[in-house]
């Protein structure tokens, strides 16, 4: 029988894999492989900026100068790292349940678009501060329809939710530009610019010097808290991450993995929905084609690279923001295009893959 | 514990790779920034203005330009002009080029933000309107002129008598063009042709936006293809990019008689030569001289400048704000004609001068009466006897 | 000649074949049986490649040789007709044919399929939609196909399961035929008639190892023997409970389709009742478990336990009256990379909020109670297989009445199986609990069941109490002979 070193109990929790049937065993590896993930990462991307002639001590400092060395370039970081920070979290509720919910990206979407629902309005006589909470209770509902949606199709129309996922982005694509360009459309001009700007007071309150809304950045850190309360303490997380690891024994435990992969997709798809509405509240101010800015695709991969655990989902979302935001930097000090950014990000998380691949083979072979 | 040395061990990596250290930048004595809506390359609007920021860093003593292009949500998503405006300033920028009207908030947003930085928002209207602080002016070439030559050789050209306009997003700008386009088509047909009014058909169809954005907006090379396949044989593109000529230049190697003009930039017919009737093109060096050169010398104020054309000089770069340069596929003889509207043009012939109608019927201008500006500026739909929609 | 030579398989723990020999002469037809779970799959795949054995050889002709899958057994011969055809049933059957052969003559290959066809008299047209064919027309074109290949080592899986009384002709007619041309033939069955009509020679597997080889003519009662042979009773034989009062009742009860079927079934299950179900795989004892669970409605008839109002049987899980431990442990009834704690957190209800050691306890009381070996954190797929069963019983709470199994010792060793039954057996103790377990070794059902029902062809065929059971009378009826047939 293979040997297992006694381990401190409260970490077990947090170690899961839900795609795969078997999981890693030993945390004692867990630094070295996290070594191996950033060293396999670093090197790609080094040799490939080596082989354009670039140097990659320039592409790093200019990188950082863009996103932390300043309060003002964190500010930023800090706006794109909120609404990454959400579509994650609700996409660790999914992948815990052992399902790939691509349609993250119109879950973000629909809530944007609920959210701006009310915000398009006006105050309505409300103290902004309440409409601004009712909006993001909608965008929560916006997002958590569409989930359900999704969940919903697989469960009875037998759609996988991979393509369901696909199917509803690009229904929640065609939603968002026929609103822009019809109903919602600003006072006679129809244009890809989307919607008139909300009333002042109903943009998420910035104050003078910060680039980001505090309550953006309060609202994500309070959901990364609840979902890490939800997913590791409480009897709702373990049944999530039973379904996750093997839905054929979940009967015998008296646990529906239908039922439990709904309210899954319901509470990924609500905070997903909640970056949306973070997006039209506090960055955008009106609804515009490109709302979800990607978030939801871009936080399926901080989900890969965590390895759908809990924990190194902030840094992760923190990283990924701060190369977005430095991107920027790119073309202005550098002349270069910067989708380098999004290759830095493909590396991190195929070199992440290529290690957990790489350790579960080494697993089976012993 | 082990969840938070987890988190530290990730923000190291975070660190390992961003790298940390300053480098300074080389400063120069006014840097000023330039954002582009589109490509920096795109044979139309944004390359313009471009070619200008570097004619600017030859020209202006001290000035040198800092730039970003591709300025749009779509290309760059969850970056915001504001963020943008932000990274160029902390290069340096001492003034700040929008070159879209897309910018229109987020400009307005940032000249808040940054009241010691001026603002230049090319195409747009708050200096007019007041919505913005003294820091930031419009700039603006009365491309009117340009649309009216567009739309003259295209009527003088056209053998069908149908006309299409590839037109991008709806808003008061674009309505404007296109009805000075239609205006000059109409001069060219009723008063020099002298056809019936009847049989010039004039077609306005919107793509969404001011370029291709492959499945959001609808794609110019299919719209242009249907326009040519339902009997328009010249379609004068109000869009950013060139795809009305390169499908004009290939419809005529398979011998069909059509035409096209693109916009924005001095050397777009170069995509298709033989289908070129020629194009109408912003030239920012002299609004460019003007601003910049102003808040250079401390002289900075407010303006709302809508520059027009040299007429004694209509393609003379130091000078002309809107030119008009011929095609090759333009005959001699409209070339002549073009010539004698260009003097009747600048010998103050008006076009928009009533009577005109609105698409929907109601008057515009009674008979006699010259349009205003802000008429003008703010026309609110097509005209009448022009097909599309006016929102 | 075909020999394998002391052949070894282990798949971990479990050692499937322990030097098996066997050796086919050309021009005979061999035959291999065994009870299901012997190793004769096992084998045949070894000599196909699919798995790769752990000792031992494989001598062709003389040669000793390595087949590393189909294709390479296909190169030295070697051709399988697997009990499932494995074709393309969207193809016709001359795409069929030609599937896998290196070059592509569709012309020639038409003659062949046309000459071979007529060769075995088989009524095989080649546009025709191979989806369309009966199972037996589809195990023709396979041996056509393999025969054209160059296959002159034969396995035959059960090839008459599922096919007609005069395909099954037919198919004796071409192996007889095969036989003479000097091909050699080797043939996994269940069905002595089958041995009896077409084999020279035969090999009996039980439990992974050799334990008779017979030639012609064969004694049934001494193969039977052979295959179902019982062990010594061991010392202290645990004592068969008597049945209590009625607990589960079928009545005229139908339900399943096809082999698996089960037609008017009518019988009493009382307390204190361990029911072993035996049979050949898929003969009915997973219908009539499914119906005890309630995971399968009656189509007419009715189940109901006692004591419940005639509604339906709730479904079974750790908390209500009937629970229904799954064959296949690790992949039906537990979550791998979960702990025993957690295990046990999820099986007993309790607060929504959880802390990291919400459960130990009482986990720990059960991993000392039950005697498994493994620690309260440890994920359950690191434990051996006789520890997860043991972490599956206890789970079971107390007030569980029905406990149904399939296979409840599959995968462990002699004295991890003792251990279970003793658990079992615990559960049975004053609570008016019953047992009901199916299992395709004949030893169990006869060790530990107080009560044996036998199925074959969609009914209860012999329904005896244990004690009055021996090898000879379960093995016939399994085997269905049922001149021992004990109406229910």
């Amino acid at each position: 029988m293979p040997s297992s070193p006694p381990e401190p109990p409260v970490n077990r929790q947090t170690h899961n894999r839900p795609m795969s049937p078997s999981a890693a065993r030993h945390h004692l590896g867990s630094l070295a492989k996290f070594l191996v993930i950033a060293l396999l990462a670093l090197g790609t991307v080094s040799l490939l900026l080596l082989a354009l002639g670039i140097s990659p001590a320039t592409i790093a400092i200019t990188l950082a100068k863009g996103s932390i060395l300043s309060w003002q370039k964190f500010g930023h970081v800090l706006s794109i790292f909120s609404p990454l920070l959400l579509a994650s979290c609700g996409l660790l509720f999914t992948f815990r349940a052992g399902l790939w919910n691509i349609g993250v990206e119109g879950q973000v979407v629909l809530g944007a678009i609920a959210a701006t629902a009310l915000l398009r309005q006006g105050s309505l006589g409300l103290p902004p501060g309440l409409v601004l909470c009712a909006a993001m209770l909608l965008a929560f509902v916006g997002g958590g329809l569409w989930g359900a949606l999704a969940g919903w199709l697989k469960h009875r129309g037998g759609v996988n939710e991979i393509f369901g996922g696909l199917g509803l982005n690009f229904v929640a694509q065609g939603l968002i530009l026929w609103l822009i360009l019809g109903p919602w459309k600003r006072a006679g001009i129809a244009s890809m610019s989307g919607t008139d700007m909300f009333a002042r007071e109903l943009w998420m309150y910035t104050p003078p010097g910060w680039r980001v809304a505090p309550a953006a950045l309060a609202l994500a850190l309070a959901a990364l808290l609840l979902s890490a309360l939800l997913l590791l303490s409480t009897r709702f997380g373990l049944r999530v991450r039973a379904v996750g690891l093997n839905p054929l024994a979940a009967p015998l435990f008296a646990i529906n993995p239908a039922r439990t992969a709904l309210a899954a997709m319901i509470l990924g798809g609500g905070l997903a929905g909640l970056a949306g509405g973070l997006q039209v509240a506090a960055v955008y101010h009106r609804l515009l084609p490109p709302i979800s800015s990607g978030y939801g695709y871009l936080a399926l991969l901080v989900v890969m690279l965590a390895n759908s655990r809990v924990s190194p989902v902030a840094p992760i979302c923190l990283f990924f923001a701060a190369l977005a935001a430095g991107a920027i930097q790119l073309p202005i000090a550098l002349q270069l295009d910067s989708a380098l950014s999004g290759v830095i990000q493909g590396s991190c998380v195929l070199s992440a893959l290529f290690v957990h691949g790489w350790r579960q083979r080494l697993r089976e072979a012993r | 514990m082990k969840q938070f040395t987890t988190c530290v061990r990730a923000l190291a990596l975070s660190c390992l790779l961003l790298g940390a250290g300053a480098g300074a930048a080389a400063a120069a004595d006014y840097p000023f920034g330039l954002l582009m809506v589109g490509p920096a390359n795109d044979h139309g609007w944004s390359q313009a203005h471009f070619e200008a920021g570097q004619v600017m860093e030859k020209t202006l003593p001290g000035a040198k330009m800092l730039y970003i292009d591709k300025v749009n949500p779509a290309d760059r998503q969850g970056i915001t002009v504001p963020m943008l405006v932000d990274d160029l300033v902390s290069k340096g920028a001492k003034l700040i080029i929008a070159n879209s009207d897309d910018m229109k908030d987020g400009v307005r947003e940032a000249a808040q933000m940054h009241p010691e930085v001026k603002f230049i928002h090319v195409s747009g209207d708050d200096a007019l309107t007041g919505k913005a602080g003294a820091n930031l002016s419009n700039l603006m070439g009365r491309m009117e002129y340009g649309k009216m030559m567009a739309g003259f050789v295209a009527a003088m050209t056209s053998q069908t008598g149908k006309i299409a306009y590839l037109g991008p997003l709806v808003n008061a700008e674009t309505r404007r063009l296109a009805a000075s386009a239609y205006l000059g088509a109409h001069y060219a047909w009723t008063k020099v042709l002298k056809k019936p009014e009847a049989e010039l058909k004039f077609k306005v169809s919107w793509i969404g936006f001011w370029f291709n954005i492959p499945g959001v907006t609808s794609d110019p090379t299919l719209v242009t293809g249907s326009f040519f396949d339902s009997g328009h044989d010249v379609v004068i593109s109000g869009i950013d990019t060139t795809e009305a000529l390169v499908v004009a230049g290939q419809r005529r190697k398979e011998g069909k008689a059509v035409w096209a003009i693109p916009y924005d930039y001095r050397d777009a017919c170069s995509a298709a030569p033989d289908a070129c009737l020629g194009v109408p093109y912003f030239n920012w060096i002299p609004g460019y001289t003007k601003m910049i050169g102003e808040a250079i010398e401390g002289k900075w104020q407010q303006q709302f400048l809508w520059l027009g054309p040299n007429w004694a000089a209509i393609n003379d770069l130091q000078t002309t704000s809107v030119g008009f340069m011929p095609g090759k596929a333009l005959s001699a003889d409209n070339e002549k004609a073009l010539g004698e509207f260009q003097k009747a043009l600048a010998g103050g012939l008006n076009l928009f001068t009533g009577p005109l109608y609105f698409q929907d019927g109601t008057p515009f201008l009674s008979a006699g009466i010259v349009a205003t500006d802000e008429q003008v500026w703010d026309l609110t739909q097509l005209l009448k006897g022009m097909e599309g929609a006016s929102k | 000649m075909l020999e394998l030579i002391n052949i070894d398989k282990r798949f971990g723990r479990l050692q499937a074949l322990c030097g098996v020999g066997l050796s086919a002469r050309e021009g005979t037809i061999h035959g291999l049986i065994g009870e299901n779970g012997a190793g004769k799959s096992t084998l045949m795949k070894v000599l196909t490649g699919f798995v790769r054995m752990t000792g031992g050889e494989i001598r062709l002709r003389g040669n000793r040789v390595h087949p590393g899958g189909p294709r390479d057994a296909m190169a030295l011969g070697i051709g399988m007709l697997y009990q499932e055809p494995l074709d393309f049933p969207q193809l016709s059957v001359l795409e069929n044919f030609i599937a896998g052969q290196a070059g592509y003559d569709p012309a020639a290959a038409r003659q062949r399929l046309a000459r071979l066809a007529r060769d075995f008299s088989f009524h095989l047209r080649a546009d025709d939609l191979v989806g369309d064919l009966t199972v037996g027309e589809r195990q023709q074109l396979e041996l056509l196909r393999l025969i054209d290949g160059g296959a002159r080592v034969l396995i035959l899986d059960e090839p008459t399961t599922g096919i007609s009384a005069q395909q099954q002709e037919m198919l004796f007619a071409a192996l007889r035929r095969l036989k003479a041309t000097g091909a050699t033939v080797l043939l996994v069955s269940h069905k002595l008639e089958e041995i009896d009509l077409l084999c020279d020679e035969v090999t009996v597997l039980r439990h992974g190892q050799v334990v008779a080889r017979r030639s012609r003519p064969f004694d049934r009662d001494d193969l039977l023997r052979a295959m179902f042979d019982v062990l010594p009773e061991r010392e202290g034989a645990t004592p068969k409970v008597a049945a209590g009062p009625p607990l589960l009742i079928f009545d005229r009860a139908c339900a399943g389709s096809g082999r698996s079927a089960l037609a008017g079934l009518s019988l009493t299950i009382g307390r204190g009742e361990i029911v072993g179900l035996a049979g050949i795989d898929g003969s009915g004892q997973n219908t009539f478990l499914k119906l005890a669970a309630g995971l399968l409605a009656p189509t007419s008839g009715e189940v109901r336990l006692e004591g419940e109002d005639c509604g339906p049987i709730r479904r079974p899980t750790l908390g209500v009256d009937t629970v229904y431990l799954p064959a296949d442990r690790l992949t039906e009834g537990l979550f791998p990379q979960l702990s025993l704690r957690e295990h046990h957190v999820l099986a007993t209800p309790g607060r929504a909020l959880l802390t990291p050691s919400a459960g130990l306890e009482d986990t720990r009381r059960a991993i000392a109670m039950h005697g498994i070996k493994g620690e309260a954190q440890q994920p359950v797929q690191d434990l051996s297989g006789g520890n997860q069963q043991r972490l599956l019983l206890s789970l079971i709470p107390e007030k569980t009445r029905l406990i149904l199994m399939e296979n409840p010792t599959r995968g462990l060793d002699v004295h991890s199986a003792r251990s279970t039954w003793t658990l079992l057996r615990r559960r049975l103790e004053g609570q008016g609990a019953a047992i009901i377990f199916a299992s395709p070794d004949l030893d169990e059902v006869m060790r530990e069941a107080s009560r044996i029902l036998v199925f074959s062809a969609n009914r209860v065929v012999l329904d005896i109490p244990a004690r009055e059971a021996s090898s000879q009378v379960l093995s016939r009826a399994i085997t269905g002979q049922v001149d021992a047939l004990v109406a229910p």
